[in-house]
């Protein structure tokens, strides 16, 4: 097909801002991995050598670790909490036959349009009146507050996607509904349970928007830990840190492109 | 004889099991609903009422309903400019987003195979990354005569003197535009993946060039992915307080960075609820803005009643 002059510019406007946009979502992800291998005490693009100094340095920092245990301690708890309130309640919005079911979706969505501050700050204000202070329990419920409306949808989606006529079929062959519920309609759910699992685990473990406020000021989690160490030092071990967090997080999209599939990410 | 063929009728011991197994009724959702009704909107109401008393002690004074904070915050002419900043950050922010989402997300639709996965993780992993991993690498790229460009630009010799861009409001813009990315790129992947190919080519067959097919016929189209993308973007950007606190240097505020401060570093915790509150409703009414703009640019898609 022939094209305009005009035509073929705009066509390499396009694909110029699409390079451009590809490289500002992985770039930086990619500078911090490189200098985090550097063998001297600063920072360097590429780095100096290879090296890996600053994952030690990491792994003998006992303050460092102490947060990443309590973050990992929390992000479970938060994940839990919200897979056990989180599924039965996408069961009622999907299948439940009741009115104001649209209510209910909002509802239950609607922690999604509040800052993870306001949040943060909420559950604070909303403590200081039970003399409830920052605590690893605040964070675990706060957290969860804003954690729920993942596993609500990631559920939904394939609840709503599910094929009723299975459910028509076990019945037909002489299943219960105890058995159909437990043999045929939960393993369909198994796979978007695990990836709302790894979802919900992976948001709570990095968030820092409502852990700033509600976190137990003696024994913070990684991400708060970390906040502070990047607002005054800029030292090559934070680049450490960063690229295990980048790790982990490509660990929990391989299982979710294990499970739902990466193209569902966004829905 | 009809009263024994009733009591024949399977016994009523069973109804209350079947009815949870199938699932029909609200109760499953019971205890979600409990749990954010005490840890979601009593808190919120909490927040809300924080700004209207005066606290002694984290413990609400008796008959201490005072509308000194908010008019003292609303009358703070530092607060409006604050605001100002806030507003216009988001705004530019959030357009430079869309300008470098929507190639992306376009591509994507015309990719294939491999490619369209590589393009998919690119565009997920971020998402999956905390924003302070993001925010420190800016700092590594931007910062002083130390940062990655400067090094780069002053070693080739472009520029003899290092540019001062970290702790700018650059700095912040460039930080927030590719930390939401993703959150304008999923909307657009999804209006512009299931389109309706046939207009293109209608529009190709009858002539029109496809710089006109693009903004006359796939733009126009993939609207509600925009508007729902923007909406999403303004509001986590205007609500950001991380990206302005390590960007844009110690001295650099937005209302989301006071909100962040009266309470955790000032403890004044009734300025605070008031400067959130502030927040909240402006963000509201920007959303709801966007979505009306949204919903008047869209109306040709609507069933005429």
């Amino acid at each position: 097909m022939t094209q305009s002059l005009f035509d073929r510019i705009g066509k390499a406007v396009l694909i110029g801002l699409a390079c451009l946009s590809i490289l500002l979502l992985v770039g930086p992800s990619l500078i911090v991995i490189a200098i985090s291998f550097e063998p001297r005490g600063y920072i360097a693009f590429p780095p100096s050598g290879f090296s890996m100094h600053w994952y030690g340095e990491v792994f003998q920092n006992r303050q460092l670790m102490d947060a990443f245990l309590t973050s990992l301690r929390v992000a479970g708890l938060v994940m839990l909490v919200c897979l056990a309130l989180g599924i039965p309640a996408a069961f009622a919005a999907i299948r439940g036959r009741f009115g104001g079911k649209s209510a209910l979706n909002a509802f239950l969505l609607s922690p999604q349009m509040m800052p993870g501050m306001v949040i943060g700050i909420a559950t604070l204000f909303f403590g200081a009146y039970f003399a409830w202070r920052q605590s690893d329990l605040m964070l675990v419920v706060s957290l969860s507050v804003f954690c729920l409306p993942f596993v609500v949808r990631i559920v939904m989606a394939r609840l709503a996607a599910l094929d009723p006529g299975l459910d028509e079929a076990s019945a037909n062959l002489g299943a219960g509904r105890a058995q159909t519920f437990f043999r045929i309609t939960l393993p369909q759910l198994a796979p978007s349970a695990i990836a709302a699992a790894a979802f919900t685990f992976i948001e709570a473990f990095d968030n820092v928007t409502v852990a700033l406020f509600t976190s137990d000021v003696r024994a913070r989690p990684l991400p708060v830990e970390l906040y502070y160490l990047v607002q005054f030092e800029s030292t090559p071990m934070i680049a450490a840190i960063s690229a295990l967090q980048i790790g982990f997080s490509l660990i929990v999209l391989v299982i979710l492109a294990r499970t739902i599939g990466l193209d569902r990410i966004g829905r | 004889m009809s009263d024994v063929t009733l009591d024949a009728l399977p016994p009523r011991r069973f109804s209350w099991r079947r009815r949870i197994l199938e699932g029909g009724g609200l109760w499953p959702a019971v205890p979600a609903l409990v749990y954010l009704a005490v840890f979601l909107v009593a808190p919120i109401v909490t927040l809300l009422g924080f700004g209207f008393v005066t606290l002694d002690r984290g413990q609400v004074a008796d008959g201490s309903f005072t509308l000194e904070h908010m008019t003292g915050v609303l009358t703070d002419p530092l607060v409006w400019r604050l605001t100002w900043r806030s507003f216009w950050v988001a705004v530019v922010a959030t357009t430079l987003t869309l300008f470098l989402a929507y190639p992306v997300a376009y591509a994507f639709s015309h990719l294939q195979g491999i490619w369209r996965t590589l393009l998919l993780v690119a565009i997920i992993s971020p998402l999956l990354t905390s924003a302070l991993v993001r925010a420190y690498a800016w700092i590594v790229i931007l910062g002083g005569r130390r940062g990655l460009l400067n090094q780069t630009l002053l070693s080739t010799g472009i520029i003899d003197q290092p540019l001062q861009i970290l702790n700018t409001s650059m700095a912040v813009l460039i930080g927030m535009t590719q930390i939401h990315l993703p959150f304008m790129i999923l909307p657009l992947l999804a209006v512009l993946a299931e389109r309706d190919r046939r207009f293109e080519e209608a529009s190709l067959n009858l002539g029109a060039g496809q710089v006109a097919t693009f903004f006359k016929v796939v733009v126009p189209m993939s609207l509600p992915g925009i508007v729902a993308g923007f909406a999403l973007v303004f509001a986590v950007s205007y609500t950001n307080f991380i990206i302005p606190q390590l960007l844009g240097g110690g001295n650099y505020s937005t209302l989301a960075v006071q909100v962040y401060e009266q309470t955790i570093v000032v403890l004044d915790w009734s300025r605070g609820a008031a400067l959130a509150t502030l927040l909240l409703g402006s963000c509201f009414l920007m959303i709801l803005l966007i979505t009306a703009v949204g919903a008047h640019l869209t109306r040709w898609s609507e069933v005429p009643k």
